[in-house]
């Protein structure tokens, strides 16, 4: 090694501590070529330098801190070597042979000789990788920082050079790369209105201030950003301030002000009534749904006070909300009644929000009311329901699978004795008798796979040991997503009900005993008409199956002709409850022929009025009935027989009257007075006789009359009347007053016919000592008028009071007064058909009032 | 078959009697006698007599057929109203002018006989100058009816 130039004779002492200095130390001739070097320079290096060859440097490769390579002929040591002025704290990079890297600072000196010639020069080289790694960590850290902020993050020189801006700035300013934008005047990307105030701010924080500004950016494409800017001075390490800013982008909030709108759009929508209002309780604002719950428009309800929706008596409610409201607290899903504009109340829920200002003053409130009538009437629902559940006579307890207790209502605790502290947690399997427990997994595998049991009928037992009979109901209980997780039971002690069933079993046995005792078919039905039961009379009678019961199972042995109506009526009757009752006709399978019968039925009602049963029977009426057609054939003949015969007799009469007369007038001169005598006394015979038979026809007729009458006037009867016997009255100088007369629901012929008899015979059986008068006057009595017929006659005998209304009944003879005996019965006949009633008034020697009454 | 009782004469109306009474066929003879009726009577005593009468004309023209019919309504075998009916269906006696006569004073059978084509009803009288009125009657029906034969 060859010894330090410029050294000289520097003595082995100072030799040793520069070898051994931890600084890399070399030197070079003039021309730059190495002399010597340390031990360090070799281990900084990395190499092995070469004495004579390696110029200027000792590092293998050399790097500007940019990563330019540098030539080493252009490396500091060769720039002092060739007489250049080095700048001081240069760093650069070395890279080894074996590539790696290292920061180092050199300090090149050179060596003049007494003529100032340049000699050589000698190079410390600092190695600064240590603490130039801490300074790229912390530069990287702070470039990943500003790079990751969401916002703009920016340098600025005072002068308004833009030194340095992240990538998000770059984006806000539409550059593509850093080049676009740095190292030029910023404010050419400000909007020109806000040019100024921005270089204002700028000079301020280049002065040392802080602040914060809001402007426009228009950026490199013209698109315009709201920004809002916190800046901070940064003093450089030359001692220049520049502005450091994060800037944000605020064009958002601005949008956000058009969302505002739109959101008042989602408002207006909303299914609840979204209103807000101020401090005093003001409206101000009214949404749609508002308008639908509350029923006043947004315009009568703005600039209302907020009352106008509460009750009378819920009116301190408000004053407590606007407490809450101006401490800032908000007020959630208040339940409370407010009042419809047509004063109907509706049950809502209140939320209702404190709305501030930027400052974070309450100025007003918002009110977010929700319609809550429905599921308050749900929750009243589940009230009411478990009110029920508590209040039910059954039993109703929930379990679940595994059979565990979870509730027990009242109910439960009577039937089975034991209170629900006693079972819920046990397992069910407590009330079972233990002959009965296989029933347990059998009801659970059923409602394991979703199916309900429904009135299943077994026995329980008590907490006391006594056993009961229940009707068991048992339901599986779903959650939302249709699982099962448990089971209702609802238990029936039908302990009461098995003995009343019992007891219906016997008694229905000592019915059916008495049923099978009696005469006559006896059957019963269920309230719908099916028949249910017969008694033994029955299946003798019509020979079928014991099991042949139901609807329409008595229609096979029905005459044909009876089916239809018996159907009709019988069905009817099931419809209206009324009483069945309808003859018909059997088939007798013994007798080989249709027999009448009656058929009759009664509902039976429970109490509270519902048909529960029909109990009916069929009575053997043929006998009868055949008794009664018989009758009414007699009868039917009888009449027809006494109207025929009537009018056939009056034929012969008539020759037998007109011969005789004609024997008088034609042979007259040659009979004696004996023959003329005998021939009047057969004129006058046939004469009787005719009116007889005329009588007597009218009499049978009377009955004849099918339809109902029609309201006759009894005036214009008497006129009628009157004129046929005009005749009579005449002759008899008598006088007929009648008051005016009532119209009466009594065939025209039959009124015609009473008045006619009955004044017929005041006239005929008048007094020889005075003229009769009759008089003739209605009086309404009740549903009735009564006629009455008054005379000055020679009166009846009270004897004969009744005997004179009797067919061919004659109190004279007809030498005294001429007459048939049948006029009065025909009135009594009349009358009678009326269901009415004839009757006589009279005082013999005075006069006689005959009265009839017939229906209004 | 029926057999002219009295000597035809062409211009002579043509009157049967359909009465089974034998007393009040000669009362009706004596009423047209009495109302001087110059026709020629043909006499039948009940109701298959008539419609025989009737039948015969249809199916020859030489039978004579009656310009009035006096029509009781009680007949033996066949009753006035089927004797009415079915005169009013035959091709040679339909426009015969018919008189029914009864006994009976009955409305009904009245209005029966004139809805089914009487041209009158005559109720028997008891009284013998009464029952002579029917003369009147018969020779009122002619007038109106023309007097003139309808056999066609």
């Amino acid at each position: 090694m060859d010894s330090v130039p410029g050294a000289g004779n520097a003595n082995g002492a100072f030799r040793e501590m520069v070898e051994a200095l931890p600084v890399a130390i070399y030197a070079t001739d003039a021309q730059g070529r190495l002399t010597w070097f340390n031990a360090a320079a070799a281990t900084l290096s990395g190499r092995a330098p070469e004495i004579g060859t390696d110029q200027w440097c000792v590092a293998w490769k050399i790097f500007l801190p940019d990563g330019t390579p540098l030539p080493h002929d252009q490396c500091p040591m060769a720039l002092a070597l060739k007489g250049g002025r080095v700048p001081g704290g240069i760093e650069c990079i070395a890279e080894r042979p074996d590539g790696t890297r290292f920061w180092f600072t050199p300090y090149p000196a050179v060596l003049r000789d007494a003529e100032g010639r340049i000699t050589g020069g000698i190079n410390l080289l600092v190695d600064i990788t240590d603490s130039k790694a801490a300074e790229l960590e912390a530069n990287e850290r702070f470039r990943a920082v500003v790079e990751t902020t969401p916002e703009c993050v920016k340098i600025v020189a005072s002068d308004g050079t833009l030194l340095q801006m992240n990538s998000v700035g770059l984006a806000m300013v539409g550059a593509s790369s850093a080049g676009s934008v740095t190292g030029r005047s910023i404010y050419d990307l400000i909007a020109p209105e806000d040019r100024h105030s921005f270089r204002e701010f700028n000079e301020r924080i280049c002065q040392g201030e802080k602040g914060s500004l809001e402007f426009d950016i228009i950026g490199l494409t013209g698109v315009r950003r709201h920004m809002e800017t916190h800046a901070a001075p940064l003093r450089n390490s030359d001692g220049a301030i520049a502005q450091l800013a994060v800037t944000r982008d605020i064009s958002e909030s601005r949008r956000a002000e058009r969302a505002a709108l739109l959101l008042g759009a989602i408002v207006d929508s909303s299914d609840d009534a979204i209103v807000s209002k101020d401090l005093n309780g003001i409206i101000t604002s009214w949404n749609k749904s508002a308008e639908r719950v509350f029923g006043y428009t947004a315009a009568e309800a703005i600039g209302q006070s907020i009352t106008l929706l509460i009750p009378p008596d819920r009116l301190a409610e408000e004053t407590e909300i606007l407490n809450h409201l101006r401490r800032g607290e908000r007020v959630d899903r208040f339940e409370t009644v407010r009042q419809r504009k047509d004063g109907a109340l509706l049950d809502i829920s209140l939320t209702v929000s404190p709305v501030k200002d930027a400052k974070g003053r309450v100025i007003g409130a918002s009110k977010v009311a929700r319609d809550i009538t429905q599921s308050k009437q749900a929750d009243r629902a589940a009230l009411l329901l478990s009110a029920i559940v508590d209040s039910s006579d059954d039993a109703i307890i929930s379990k679940d699978l595994n059979g565990i207790i979870t509730t027990w209502n009242i109910g439960a605790q009577r039937v089975f004795g034991y209170t629900a502290a006693e079972v819920i947690g046990k397992p069910v399997t407590i009330l079972i008798p233990s002959d009965r427990l296989d029933e347990e997994p059998e009801i659970l595998s059923r409602l394991k796979r979703g199916e309900r049991v429904d009135h299943f009928e077994t026995i329980r037992k008590r907490k006391d040991g006594s056993l009961l009979d229940i009707s068991l109901t048992i339901s599986p209980v779903k959650d939302k997503l249709g699982n099962i997780i448990g089971v209702s039971k609802i238990a029936r002690d039908i302990t009461e009900r098995k003995r009343a069933q019992a007891a219906l079993l016997a008694s229905e046995a000592r019915f059916r005993q008495l049923a099978d005792a009696m005469p006559q078919i006896v059957w019963t039905a269920r309230a719908d008409g099916y028949t249910d039961y017969y008694n033994e009379r029955w299946y003798e009678f019509t020979g079928f199956a014991r099991q042949k019961s139901g609807d329409l199972s008595w229609a096979p042995i029905l005459h044909p002709d009876d089916i239809q109506r018996c159907r009709e009526t019988w069905y009817g009757c099931v419809r209206s409850g009324e009483p069945y009752n309808i003859e018909y006709r059997f088939w007798d399978r013994h007798d080989r022929r249709w027999r009448w019968f009656i058929g009759r039925a009664l509902p039976v009602r429970d109490a509270d009025g519902t048909i529960v049963k029909w109990f009916g029977s069929c009575t053997d009426i043929d006998d009868l009935k055949r008794v009664e057609d018989d009758l009414r054939r007699a009868n039917q003949d009888l009449e027809q027989f006494a109207f025929s015969a009537s009018h056939d007799l009056q034929e012969p009469l008539r020759s037998v009257k007109i011969y005789s007369e004609l024997l008088t007038v034609t042979c007259g001169e040659r009979l004696d007075g004996d023959a003329l005598q005998f021939l009047e006394y057969v004129r006058g015979g046939a004469t009787r006789m005719e009116m007889l038979v005329r009588d007597l026809l009218t009499y049978t007729q009377v009955p004849k009359f099918e339809k109902p009458p029609e309201p006759t006037g009894a005036g214009e009867a008497l006129t009628s009347v009157l004129a046929s016997l005009a005749g009579a009255i005449s002759e008899a100088g008598a006088r007929v007053v009648a008051e005016p007369l009532p119209s009466v629901r009594v065939h025209a012929a039959h009124l015609q016919q009473l008045l006619q008899n009955l004044i017929g015979n005041a006239i005929k059986y008048r007094s020889p000592d005075r003229p009769p008068v009759v008089h003739v006057t209605a009086e309404r009595q009740n549903e009735q008028w009564i006629f009455a017929v008054s005379d000055n006659g020679i009166g009846i005998p009270s004897d004969y009071k009744e005997r004179i209304f009797g067919l061919f009944k004659r109190l004279h003879t007809s030498d005294e007064y001429s007459g048939t005996g049948i006029g009065l019965a025909i009135c009594k006949r009349i009358v009678d058909r009326y269901q009415g009633r004839i009757w006589v008034e009279s005082e013999p020697g005075r006069g006689s009032t005959f009265r009839f009454a017939v229906p209004v | 078959l029926p057999s002219p009782s009295e000597d035809p004469a062409r211009e002579r109306p043509r009157i049967l009697i359909v009465e089974d009474n034998s007393a009040d066929v000669f009362l009706i003879r004596a009423a047209i006698k009495a109302a001087s009726i110059n026709a020629a009577l043909d006499v039948v005593k009940d109701g298959e007599q008539a419609i025989r009468f009737f039948d015969a004309a249809d199916y020859d023209d030489s039978v004579p057929r009656p310009t009035l019919v006096i029509l009781d309504i009680n007949l033996p075998r066949k009753q006035g109203d089927e004797v009415l009916q079915h005169m009013r269906r035959s091709r040679s006696c339909r426009n015969a002018i018919v008189l029914a006569v009864s006994t009976s004073g009955s409305a009904g059978d009245r209005e029966n006989m004139m809805r089914l084509g009487a041209n009158g009803y005559f109720q028997k009288p008891s009284e013998y100058t009464d029952f002579l009125k029917l003369g009147d009657l018969i020779k009122e029906l002619l007038g109106a009816g023309g007097g003139t034969d309808s056999a066609d």
